[in-house]
């Protein structure tokens, strides 16, 4: 099969975990305090450079905040080559909704790079997930504690996962 | 100022400053009135501005509506004045419009009807069975491919991409991605069990045609109206581009060429311009039509021959009818016949000649005109009806000769005798008739002239004793030729024996035969008996009687009769 020289990447989290606001934050390095929920999917494309060098396209597939993957979900997620699972800092159910779905996602792309966002690290002080639980999380994939209103971390998350993903 | 006018200051001080209070207010009230023409105009002013100008609106809407309306129906034509202004160039700009789309249709249906390329599209439109103006279309309007994307099915990335020149750049990743997102999207919403795929999209001047295959999809953003024939071409590629993924050990090289040729924005766009659609031309109502023609010229041939012989038929019979001479034929207003011809007053009719063009659904029709024939047998009949002769007296024609011969009563004879001659025809009379004297003579003679008759006629069978089909006409024949022979027996004095005599033919044993002439003999008996012949009279011949010994070698049986003086 011809291969595509992009790749797709998948951001998936609860409802207003920031996936919007991260992708927007990455690729055009903005942010709006405005919560406009996603419907459905909204695909951005960015260029990234590899540690090896090389320029890699990313095509980012923002998907509607949910905590399931059902059919539709799947079919969005089908040829993705990296998974960005955001959390909410703030709200510790969201930490439980994206491993979840990590797990589901896993079943339609087992070969997917995945990176996971904690994000809102400006409002650190009203975090509910405790500092022990995400040096737990670190052995079993690799964590970032992002801000989509201050931009840390951001770049970081997602080099990372660009370098996860297969050449 | 006295007491009482003090008095009357203090008791009536309250009403007067009362009265001077009242006039002060109706002078205000006056003034007010008075200058309230003047004010009314800045009074709307100020309420159009102020705060209470939604309420102000609403106050007036309904007596305002309500002016308008009487304003309409009392001063129409003030009111037509005051908006034609406004409708007229508003009417003229709609029906301007409507004109301009009009004449450019005509123009076109103009230009293309009567050009060469007008005619093939129509011939096209003929063929194809599609509106005429819709092949104008197809034809007239041009279409071109702005992008074409090959999009892998599963992950939404785009493979190759084409675009055309001159087009901003656009993110073809971040399109193709959400084009397969949609795609997903309407498939899981509205798709019936998944097989319904989106296919086609319209964006402002853009077609947009999603073709699907199973591991790569084709987008083609289209500018116009594009025909079928691009579809089939982007189908053939989409399918060219999956024989090559599934190709076993295709390399990659190999695979990623066969989709940059498949996706050649030229070559297609050269391609689907230049094929016809790829509507099979249905040839079937052309052959149709060709297979109607042919049977429809045949069965006029057929018919035409059929009616020929039928004419020449009828000419051959209606030459060959004595008395009638056949002028011309007329059957140019075919079915319908008009026979031209002279007939003699004493011929047969020839109405039962013309049944066949009745039989063909004409309608025939006599321009005849009389004439006097010299036809022997047409002679015969005249000198029958002009002289009617007695039974007794036998006529005939040959040559222009009349031949009379038998017996006559003399006070009878002697008219016709003379007329015999002056009968149109006529050349020459041969008399043999004699002249009876005697009703007595008279009735023996004719009794001897039906003697001689008699064995004439006759009854000719199938086999055995039943009776020949035309034996009852022929029984009839007989008993009426019979009538009355008692009493011209009478007259005569002679006495009168019947014999019914009955024949076979040669083949046959002899016992059978006889058997055969004695049962005919006895049938025809029966039947005269039957038909009013006294019993008495007839006989049935004997076998063995000599004088009947040599009887004609046919299966048929006569009568014969013997006269005898009266003891
Ligand atoms: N303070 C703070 N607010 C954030 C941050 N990221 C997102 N937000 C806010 O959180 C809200 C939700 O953000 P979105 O990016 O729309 O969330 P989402 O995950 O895309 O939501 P869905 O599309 O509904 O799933 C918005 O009001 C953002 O302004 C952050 O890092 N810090
Ligand atoms: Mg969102």
């Amino acid at each position: 099969m011809i291969r595509a020289t992009a790749r797709k990447i998948c951001m998936l989290g609860d409802f207003g975990v920031g996936k919007t606001s991260l992708v927007a934050r990455y690729v055009h390095g903005t942010f709006s305090e405005k919560y406009l929920t996603t419907v459905g999917v909204k695909v951005d494309t960015c260029q990234v450079a590899r540690p090896d060098g090389t320029d890699c396209k990313l095509v980012v597939w923002d998907m509607a905040g949910r905590n399931g993957v059902d059919a539709l979900a799947a079919s969005y997620l089908r040829g993705a080559s990296g998974l960005l699972m955001v959390a909410d800092g703030t709200r510790a159910a969201t930490l439980r909704t994206a491993l979840d779905l990590l797990m589901q996602a896993r079943a339609v792309v087992p070969d997917a790079a995945a990176v996971l966002m904690l994000n809102k690290l400006d409002l650190i002080e009203h975090w509910e997930i405790e500092p022990l639980t995400v040096a737990e999380l670190r052995n079993s994939l690799p964590v970032f504690e992002t801000s989509a209103l201050s931009g840390d971390g951001v770049v970081r998350a997602f080099a990372a996962l660009t370098a996860k993903l297969p050449a | 100022m006295n007491d009482l006018d003090r008095l009357r200051q203090i008791l009536l001080e309250e009403d007067r400053r009362a009265l001077a209070a009242a006039a002060q207010r109706l002078d205000v009230a006056e003034s007010r009135q008075h200058g309230l023409a003047d004010r009314l105009p800045q009074a709307l002013e100020a309420v159009q501005s102020g705060a209470q100008r939604e309420r102000f609106a609403r106050a007036m809407a309904a007596p305002v509506a309500t002016a308008l309306g009487s304003a309409v129906r009392g001063n129409r034509h003030l009111i037509i004045d005051a908006l034609f202004p406004i409708i007229g160039p508003t009417i003229r700009k709609a029906v301007g419009e409507a004109m301009r789309g009009l004449v450019a249709d005509i123009n076109q249906a103009l230009e293309s009807s009567f050009t060469l390329r007008g005619l093939a599209w129509r011939v096209e439109a003929w063929r194809s069975g599609v509106p005429y103006a819709e092949v104008v279309l197809k034809h007239t309007l041009a279409w071109q491919v702005d992008h074409l994307f090959l999009i892998e099915r599963a992950s939404g990335l785009v493979l190759h991409r084409a675009s055309a020149p001159e087009l901003p750049a656009l993110d073809a990743d971040a399109i193709a991605g959400m084009l397969t997102a949609i795609a997903d999207f309407v498939s899981d919403s509205v798709g019936r069990d998944g097989g319904d795929t989106l296919e086609s999209a319209r964006v402002g001047e853009h077609v947009l045609w999603l073709i699907q295959g199973p591991r790569a999809n084709l987008a083609c953003f289209i500018r116009g109206v594009p025909g079928s024939a691009l579809y089939a071409r982007l189908q053939e590629r989409l399918e060219r581009i999956h024989a090559a993924i599934d190709a076993e050990g295709a390399s990659d090289e190999l695979v990623a060429s066969v989709g940059a040729d498949a996706l050649d924005l030229t070559a297609l766009t050269r391609d689907a311009a230049t094929a016809e659609p790829r509507r099979r031309t249905a040839w079937w109502p052309l052959l149709l039509v060709i297979l109607a023609v042919v049977a429809a010229l045949a069965w006029h041939v057929l018919r035409d021959r059929s009616w020929e012989t039928r004419m020449e038929a009828l000419r051959t019979r209606l030459g060959a009818h004595p008395g009638f001479v056949l002028t011309a034929l007329d059957d140019t207003r075919r079915p319908d016949v008009v026979v031209h011809g002279l007939l003699d007053p004493d011929a047969a009719p020839i109405e039962p000649l013309l049944a066949a063009t009745r039989a063909a659904g004409g309608a025939p029709q006599l321009a005849v005109q009389g004439y006097l024939s010299t036809d022997d047998a047409i002679v015969l009949r005249r000198a029958r009806r002009l002289l009617a002769p007695p039974d007794s007296v036998r006529l005939t024609v040959g040559g222009g000769v009349l031949g009379l011969d038998g017996v006559a009563a003399a006070t009878g004879w002697r008219r016709p005798r003379l007329r015999a001659p002056m009968i149109a025809g006529v050349r020459e009379v041969r008399l043999a008739v004699e002249a009876a004297a005697s009703p007595a003579e008279f009735a023996r003679a004719e009794l001897e002239q039906l003697a001689r008759q008699l064995p004439e006629i006759k009854g000719t069978f199938e086999r055995g004793v039943a009776a020949a089909p035309d034996s009852e006409a022929f029984v009839d024949a007989l008993a009426e030729r019979l009538r009355g022979i008692e009493q011209q027996a009478a007259t005569a004095g002679v006495e009168v024996t019947l014999v019914a005599v009955g024949c076979n033919d040669a083949t046959g044993a002899d016992r059978t035969n006889a058997g055969l002439r004695e049962g005919r003999g006895a049938w025809l008996r029966a039947a005269l008996i039957e038909r009013g012949v006294p019993a008495a009279l007839i006989r049935v011949a004997g076998d063995t009687d000599p004088a009947f010994q040599d009887r004609p070698l046919e299966r048929s049986a006569y009568v014969h009769m013997e006269l005898s003086s009266r003891p």
